[in-house]
């Protein structure tokens, strides 16, 4: 006979009880669950006791299973084993701020240090005070970087991005939470990948991209970068400089409108991006994504869209990630992942 | 040996899934019920339907079929497209005739439920 350690409570486990139908016998009714045959995943939960969650881990992806997740109705454990909730982010921490970038006229670059284990392309729930919470996705990398780089777009009236502008200086402490998400680098060496970003989606698609290039990834990477108008792309000459630095990347700018002429330098050259549509750049220029890895980062309505074009032109779902940005309704709950 | 085993598992089934579900997005007939801004949960649903369809370890009953279907008005058209989308996929796959025949018939079994009669 085994048990389940969950949140600090003993649950005893019946002969051949599987650890979902523990928790359900135990009073969890809130545990979501559905078909119980390993296929829905809605029962999906996490542990440390690697030996014993192996076996429940059949269809899962390797960033759930990387993240030690687990299918509770399919997990018989021989001996006794600590389980944790999925949507539990880890604890509040606290970062100091050591640089504040802008990166473009509406993009600030934030760094800070602070002791949080991540996987580049996650993201964090930052805390302007104990109402106001918003997250943002990791460009750094744990192995290159010894901080954590945030991309914050700001938004007129934007609460939080407001404050990051004007309010947080240098120095200052902020509290942090996470990481979460499941949208980081995780595929065959020699695969292609598609990493395709608007605006913002840049940051994990940044960290992404690093730490492909950090585990030996020797198949081509397509960048492609999305914009309303070419002067809203941002770091375009170190991901240029990157892009000369490792011939496996080619790198592609697309914008939708040329800015207006009173609201930009006549003086710019935008001659490194070029004018279309994103969805039919992609799909005129990858009309096969069959074996492609694809990682997609920005606005909800584009990894949505996104994600169907590349299924249908050949990815395999299992094959497609996403980070997607979703705007910010209320101004008293951290988003749920 | 199972329909689900002589098919190949849990392994057939996810060559399946993603083919089967690459129709029904792109079929005229049924493709706005396969829409959704979720589609890994979308994909995950075709792959219970697909695991029940090879008669493999599924928990589903009439009832949650019915349960599922409930809302969306569904006609004998909607599930005949579905059903032949799931038979071009096996085709495709090189499934034997007489296997299909055994997957049309547990489908088939389902319809009531599905179409809430």
């Amino acid at each position: 006979m085994t048990s389940i350690v969950f949140e600090n409570r003993n649950i005893t486990l019946k002969e051949n009880e599987s650890v979902l139908d523990g928790f359900l016998r135990a009073g969890h009714h809130d545990i979501p669950n559905g078909c119980r045959a390993g296929v829905c995943q809605s029962c999906i939960m996490k542990s440390d006791s690697a030996e014993e969650i192996t076996h429940a881990q059949i269809g899962l992806t390797e960033a759930q299973k990387t993240l030690k997740h687990f299918l509770s109705c399919q997990c018989h454990p021989k001996s006794p084993i600590g389980v944790q909730s999925t949507s539990l982010s880890s604890q509040q921490t606290e970062g100091v701020v050591i640089d504040k970038t802008l990166l473009s006229s509406n993009v600030t670059r934030l760094r800070l240090t602070a002791d949080i284990d991540y996987r580049p392309g996650q993201y964090l729930t930052l805390w302007k005070d104990k109402n106001i919470a918003r997250c943002y996705s990791l460009a750094s990398h744990p192995n290159k970087q010894n901080y954590l780089e945030l991309h914050i777009k700001h938004l007129t009236d934007g609460a939080f991005s407001s404050w990051v502008k004007s309010g947080l200086n240098i120095g200052d402490k902020i509290k942090i939470q996470g990481p979460l998400g499941k949208c980081f680098y995780t595929a065959g060496k020699a695969q292609p990948l598609l990493l395709s970003a608007i605006g913002t989606g840049l940051a994990p698609i940044l960290g992404i991209l690093q730490d492909a290039l950090e585990k030996g990834h020797h198949g081509a990477i397509h960048l492609l970068l999305g914009a309303r108008s070419p002067d809203n792309f941002y770091l375009v000459d170190a991901l240029k400089n990157l892009a000369a630095q490792n011939r496996q990347i080619s790198l592609t700018f697309v914008y939708q409108n040329i800015p207006a002429q009173n609201n930009t330098n006549s003086e710019a050259d935008f001659s490194f991006a070029v004018q279309g549509d994103i969805y039919q750049y992609c799909k005129k220029t990858y009309p096969d994504m069959k074996g492609y890895r694809v990682f997609l980062c920005g606005a909800e309505s584009f990894t949505t869209k996104m994600r169907k074009q590349c299924f249908l032109a050949g990815a395999s779902m299992g094959d497609i990630s996403a980070d997607a940005f979703i705007p910010f309704h209320t101004s008293t709950l951290p988003p749920s992942p | 040996m199972s329909l689900y085993e002589k098919l190949g598992g849990d392994a057939a089934i996810n060559a399946a899934v993603d083919i089967f579900y690459r129709k029904v997005l792109t079929d005229d007939r049924v493709s706005e019920f396969f829409e959704s801004t979720d589609m890994e949960a979308q994909h995950a649903k075709q792959k219970a339907f697909m695991t029940m369809a090879f008669g493999g370890p599924s928990n589903y009953t009439g009832k949650d079929m019915r349960e599922a279907h409930k809302h969306m008005n569904l006609t004998d058209e909607h599930f005949n497209a579905v059903a032949e989308d799931l038979v071009a996929t096996l085709n495709e796959l090189e499934v034997a005739q007489e296997l299909i025949d055994e997957v049309v018939t547990i489908v088939s079994g389902a319809k009531d439920d599905v179409l809430n009669k």
